[in-house]
């Protein structure tokens, strides 16, 4: 990548990480804003905690992500099928991204217990409707014409969803799997505040609240930013993945002139 | 041949054709021209059995429809749009004839190139090419030129017109374009505006369609005839 490019947000960044230090100087309690220093020194301090928990959160949310993905696109797929079957789904499509998470999860987590089968849910819960919301759109939109084409010359149902409909919806299907990459692993991190106490060993979550009630901020600051990279780093495989289906021949990921 | 007989149809309370019969011979060209909203986009789409009808419509099993805006499938590559329907058909020898055929319309060199960077009169060539391929017994042509300039449309017009002339398909041509209706046609079909039916058909007497023939005046004579019969209406 430029130089040019990367240039304004690393601007932004040291600006940012600047004036964090010098307020941090000036408050002078390191126990409620740390330096960004200490936060470092932090991270590579605890690297072996941190990581622990960053394989658990990982596990949890790429698992969550992939069965939302599926379930998702299914959903979807079924809905787009019948006018029915879409009105009578899609209110509680809704649901899925109405209800407030955070409430629930003492529940999910009462049905399924202390185990990462809970977080995972709760990651399943908060990634799945900008999916369902997305896929359908993509397959109802499907050009007139081309749905026309396919009719004309008698494709099955089957074929033109393979060969047409579902090609067609890629780009929503990408724009709602963009959606849903941080919110998969905020749903795991929820997941883990509820479950918290009940381990030992935990993933990224569960050190947040450990490391929170011994008053070790750094720490905490160094967890955040992990999970924050994760989220971050899932988004951009799929962007990735986006380009890589679509740089061909659709407008949003075409090289602008 | 194709033969409409009794074709109305009924969009709610609207009536958009009433009582169409018309027999097309086999490998002859027909053109439909009318004034907006005749109904001559939906009786085509009858004859494809796109729309539902009232009336009766016989044809030969193998068909193509040129659309339009050309409907190409936009992920697709020039070889593999070309390739589409005669893999959705079950046809033989796909690359063989894929050659030939982007021969024929002269987009060899582009097999592997997107619709997007190809130009209006290519994807056009395209769109020709990929329903030739199906060896079709009659093609349905919805307005196929109207999206080019008029300079690639008359040359477009010339090789649709060598098209037909080569591979002896019958040809169902709607246009809003009266000359590439006289040029390209055997027969002018005039439909009313709603409810669209036939009010005149006007045989095209001339025997060699080269790019001279528009210059001619019976030629212009033809077009100025027919645009007055359009123009009663409006």
């Amino acid at each position: 990548m430029e130089i040019k490019k990367l240039l304004p947000p690393a601007i932004i960044l040291l600006l940012f990480l600047g004036s964090w230090h010098i307020g941090a100087l000036i408050y002078n309690m390191a126990f409620i804003l740390p330096t960004p220093l200490v936060v470092a020194q932090t991270f590579v301090a605890d690297f072996d905690i941190i990581m622990t928990g960053l394989a658990l959160t990982f596990e949890a949310a790429f698992t969550g992500y992939i069965i939302a993905v599926v379930i998702g696109i299914v959903v979807a797929t079924i809905m787009s099928l019948s006018n029915i079957l879409e009105k009578s789904l899609y209110p509680y499509a809704i649901l899925l991204q109405t209800v407030p998470v955070v409430a629930v999860a003492p529940l999910i987590v009462l049905w399924f217990g202390f185990e990462m089968k809970s977080i995972i849910i709760i990651s399943i819960i908060i990634s799945l409707f900008p999916i369902i919301n997305n896929t359908l759109l993509g397959l109802k939109s499907t050009s007139k014409t081309l749905v026309e084409l396919f009719e004309y010359h008698k494709t099955s149902k089957l074929q033109t969803f393979f060969k047409l409909r579902f090609p067609a919806a890629i780009p929503n299907i990408i724009a709602g799997m963009k959606i849903s990459a941080g919110l998969s692993v905020i749903g795991a991190i929820v997941g883990e505040f509820i479950i918290g106490s009940g381990s030992e060993e935990g993933g990224l979550g569960v050190q947040i609240i450990y490391a929170q009630a011994d008053l070790e901020t750094a720490l905490v600051m160094a967890l955040i930013l992990t999970a924050t990279s994760l989220g971050f780093i899932f988004f951009i495989t799929i962007q990735t993945l986006g380009w890589y289906l679509m740089h061909k021949w659709h407008e949003s990921e075409m090289k602008r002139k | 041949m194709i033969a409409i007989s009794g074709v109305s149809k009924h969009f709610d309370e609207v009536q958009a054709l009433a009582e169409v019969n018309l027999d097309i011979a086999t490998g002859e060209f027909i053109s439909i021209v009318g004034p907006s909203g005749c109904g001559k986009s939906t009786l085509l789409r009858i004859v494809a059995d796109l729309v539902s009808t009232s009336g009766t419509v016989t044809k030969p099993n193998k068909g193509a429809f040129v659309f339009q805006d050309s409907a190409l499938l936009p992920w697709l590559t020039v070889q593999n749009n070309v390739e589409l329907l005669m893999k959705l058909e079950g046809l033989p020898n796909i690359k063989e004839k894929t050659c030939i055929a982007l021969e024929q319309v002269g987009l060899t060199g582009f097999e592997k190139n997107y619709p997007h960077q190809l130009s209006g009169g290519m994807k056009m060539r395209l769109s020709l090419a990929r329903s030739l391929v199906l060896d079709p017994e009659y093609i349905l042509l919805d307005e196929p030129l109207s999206a080019v300039d008029e300079l690639t449309r008359e040359v477009l017009q010339e090789e649709l017109h060598e098209m037909w002339n080569r591979d002896k398909f019958t040809a169902v041509l709607v246009t809003h374009n009266i000359a590439e209706a006289v040029y390209l046609s055997n027969r002018v079909i005039v439909m009313s505006p709603r409810p669209g039916k036939i009010t005149h058909i006007i045989d095209v007497p001339f025997k060699k369609r080269t790019p001279d023939l528009r210059t001619t005046t019976k030629f212009s004579k033809l077009v100025n005839d027919i645009s007055g019969k359009l123009r009663t209406w409006r």
